[in-house]
């Protein structure tokens, strides 16, 4: 009996996530079908969700309408560098704060969180105007260059990892012939790799779909970004839509496969801590 | 060990960061104006200007064509570009106008035109015009006149509203097509007679429901589109010939907008949330679900994409016979701040588009827009393509009664406004009375806020 019981509410709990799980994929199948449109069936009222014909040709259309490979690159660049950055800038800053004593740390580091109330859109100007005096506007670099010099979300995360591991690990660390440095790299970066992940993935997320700072700094076609490139299919009075659709859905390809390598990797370090 | 990761992973970002750097500094000399390097070459003459657009898919590479060919025509030119997407290129260019980096000459919607020049962003060209075009020539120079006289622009192509009809919903109601001596109580007859709703019934018949429309009568979309020429038809308007103050509180406009809210009511009319349903507002006609837009010359690309059956006329009259339409001149503007040199060099571009032939009828057959030239928007390159619509006469024949848009430096501020303000009537949320009361009360506060101080 219990047994039957058992098993009755495990399919009432498949359903339920059978039907979450198509929720969720529905406006994934949705953009699929649009991408496969024609114009006139994207239009259509009541709308059509299968296509009559699956109008494949969107997606070779987009890669002549806008150079998709160098936007892909670009975006790659970007995103790339931007994580490698984060990750490294973040915990060592993060690091600072939560351990070594210097003058002035808490103030300091309220001015840092300070500065996370400040919308993106304030410092857009200043940011241009000294990026412009290194002489590099319409390039990449402005793009993934404050990445790399730490960022306010990043530091308090990590500060707060680092500040949960005991500090037992420092003094053991500091008997056996450590430097600062060696303590932060060697014993402490190892036990915080799912923070380091969160902050990879907030990182790649947030570059991978920025479209305020490169629609700002970039200027020639070729240095756009995947956003950007996807943008620029349409134009002032007619959108192109279904290309637009076919490109966005393209440009998810490459975050797929990084999450599904990335993911367990996640997972995995969730369960190696050197806590005994 | 790991130490020497990091130590390698450290140089490699920022040699990879120099590196780029040194790459960009290159191509920012080609690519931005305030290189002063320009000269350098063997040509001691040859000028660099830097040009902007926003792109448009398949409009870029006639674009990229057109300044090839102006480049082989002046060799002592040379042009830069860049370009963006639509909605980013004026969100960028404000950026450039605060850090002195704007192009020397570029692509201003038309409406924004009065937005730089009355905050000193571009040059006066009232004396290069008055010297080098023949102001008869031209379609829509003098929608970017100011109030002395001034203009600050000239016409890039022109965007005229006219009245888009789906003739196939004609003619399964057995109705008869819009005629030019329309008012626009007639349209609102004709219209009442396309409209479907869910369970096939029309206004006229017992139990349609107003609430669920599946075809409309007519689709209205904001202030090109929409109010904007049936305010101006009834004898009302938004802003007086200043430009600097409302009269908007006026009784023909409360004219006007029971004309426009009892159709909405009624459900001929699209009300702001009916629009929500579709894909986007300008996506209700080439839908196939209204018989009627009002519309500029670019909406042709759309219903042709779509492959509707349609055409078009000229927009209805007014109850006292006046008629209004819209104009929007997306126009050539050169940067204030930019050398006299560059800005001889920009205006000669500007010339070569608006003076040739060729570059004209080569931009018209994009379609995009009505040739800002009158000798080719009156040729078979423009009237007789064999694109839909078939009456693109009504276009030209609607400058008899064009007009702009009261576009002034405030005007995106104070349409959005008027917008809210209008929504509140059109869904009636608010009395029209109480609606005009208070959107002439903030419009004239924005207008108050810039102009007086």
């Amino acid at each position: 009996m219990n047994k039957r019981k058992f098993f009755t509410a495990k399919k009432i709990g498949y359903i339920i996530l059978t039907i979450s799980a198509l929720i969720m994929v529905m406006p994934f199948v949705t953009a699929l079908f649009n991408s496969l449109k024609t114009y006139a069936e994207f239009t259509a009222v009541p709308p059509k969700w299968i296509p009559e014909v699956f109008q494949w040709s969107n997606y070779p259309e987009v890669f002549k309408l806008g150079n998709f490979l160098d936007y892909t690159f670009n975006s790659f660049i970007v995103t790339g560098l931007s994580v490698l950055g984060a990750v490294i800038s973040c915990s060592m800053v993060g690091y600072a704060f939560a351990r070594l004593t210097f003058p002035f740390k808490n103030a300091l580091f309220v001015m840092v969180l300070g500065t996370m109330m400040i919308p993106p859109i304030v410092v857009i100007i200043p940011h241009f105007m000294i990026f412009q005096q290194m002489n590099l506007l319409d390039t990449l670099v402005p793009l993934w260059l404050l990445e790399c010099l730490a960022q306010p979300f990043g530091i308090f995360l990590m500060r707060q990892t680092f500040l949960s591991i005991p500090k037992d690990y420092e003094e053991s660390s500091k008997l056996d012939g450590c430097n600062p440095f060696q303590t932060y790299w060697r014993i402490y970066l190892p036990m915080v790799k799912p923070s380091l992940a969160t902050v990879a993935i907030f990182t790649f997320m947030t570059k991978w779909n920025e479209i305020l700072a490169p629609s700002i700094y970039l200027t020639s076609n070729e240095k756009f970004t995947l956003p950007i490139g996807i943008l620029s299919l349409g134009g002032q009075w007619f959108g192109n839509e279904q290309y637009m659709v076919a490109a966005a859905l393209m440009s998810l390809v490459p975050i797929l496969i990084v999450f599904l390598f990335a993911e367990r990797y996640f997972v995995q370090n969730f369960s190696s801590s050197g806590i005994k | 060990m790991k130490k020497k990761i990091l130590t390698a992973f450290l140089s490699f970002v920022f040699i990879t960061g120099l590196l780029l750097a040194g790459c960009s500094s290159n191509s920012t000399g080609e690519n931005t104006t305030s290189n002063e390097n320009d000269t350098e070459n063997a040509n001691e003459e040859q000028v660099t200007i830097n040009l902007g657009y926003y792109s448009g898919g398949k409009s870029d590479e006639k674009m990229q064509e057109l300044i090839n060919r102006f480049m082989e025509q002046h060799p002592n030119i040379k042009v830069t570009t860049q370009s963006s997407p639509y909605g980013q290129f004026f969100q960028k260019l404000d950026t450039q106008i605060a850090a002195d980096e704007a192009p020397d000459v570029w692509l201003s919607d038309g409406v924004l035109v009065m937005k730089y020049a009355e905050r000193g962003a571009i040059k006066d060209l009232t004396e290069w015009i008055n010297r080098d075009l023949n102001k008869e020539d031209y379609y829509g120079l003098e929608s970017n006149q100011d109030t002395d006289g001034k203009y600050w622009g000239v016409p890039q192509g022109i965007q005229i509203g006219a009245l888009y009809y789906n003739k196939d919903l004609f003619d399964k109601a057995g109705v008869e097509y819009p005629s030019e001596d329309w008012t626009w109580e007639d349209l609102k007859e004709a219209a009442a007679k396309l409209t479907i709703d869910a369970s096939d019934k029309k206004p006229s018949e017992e139990g349609f429901n107003s609430e669920n429309i599946k075809q409309f009568g007519l689709t209205f979309f904001s202030i090109t589109e929409g109010w904007f020429s049936v305010l101006k038809s009834y004898g009302g308007g938004i802003l007086d010939e200043s430009l600097n103050n409302s009269i908007i509180n006026s009784e023909e406009n409360k004219q006007a907008f029971e004309w426009m809210v009892d159709g909405m009511s009624k459900g001929i009319i699209t009300d702001p949330a009916d629009l929500n349903s579709f894909q986007s507002p300008m996506a209700v006609f080439p839908s196939g679900s209204a018989a009627m837009r009002i519309g500029i010359y670019a909406r042709v690309l759309a219903a042709n994409e779509a492959g509707l059956n349609y055409d078009v006329t000229v927009l209805p009259k007014g109850p006292d016979g006046e008629r209004f339409s819209p104009v929007i001149t997306n126009s050539w503007v050169i940067n204030e701040s930019t050398s006299d040199k560059k800005a001889e060099a920009a205006w000669e571009w500007v010339k070569y588009w608006s003076t040739e032939d060729e570059v004209q009828k080569e931009w018209a057959e994009l379609g995009e827009a009505v040739p800002v030239k009158k000798s080719v928007a009156q040729s078979d390159t423009f009237l007789n393509s064999t694109d839909k619509p078939e009456n693109k006469q009504a276009f030209l024949e609607s400058f008899d009664f064009a007009g702009g848009l009261d576009t002034n430096a405030v005007w995106s501020e104070w349409v959005a406004k008027f917008n809210e303000h209008a929504r509140r009537a059109f869904l009636e949320e608010q009395p029209i009375e109480e609606a005009l009361e208070n959107a002439d009360k903030d419009v004239q506060k924005i207008l108050t806020d810039f102009y007086n101080e």
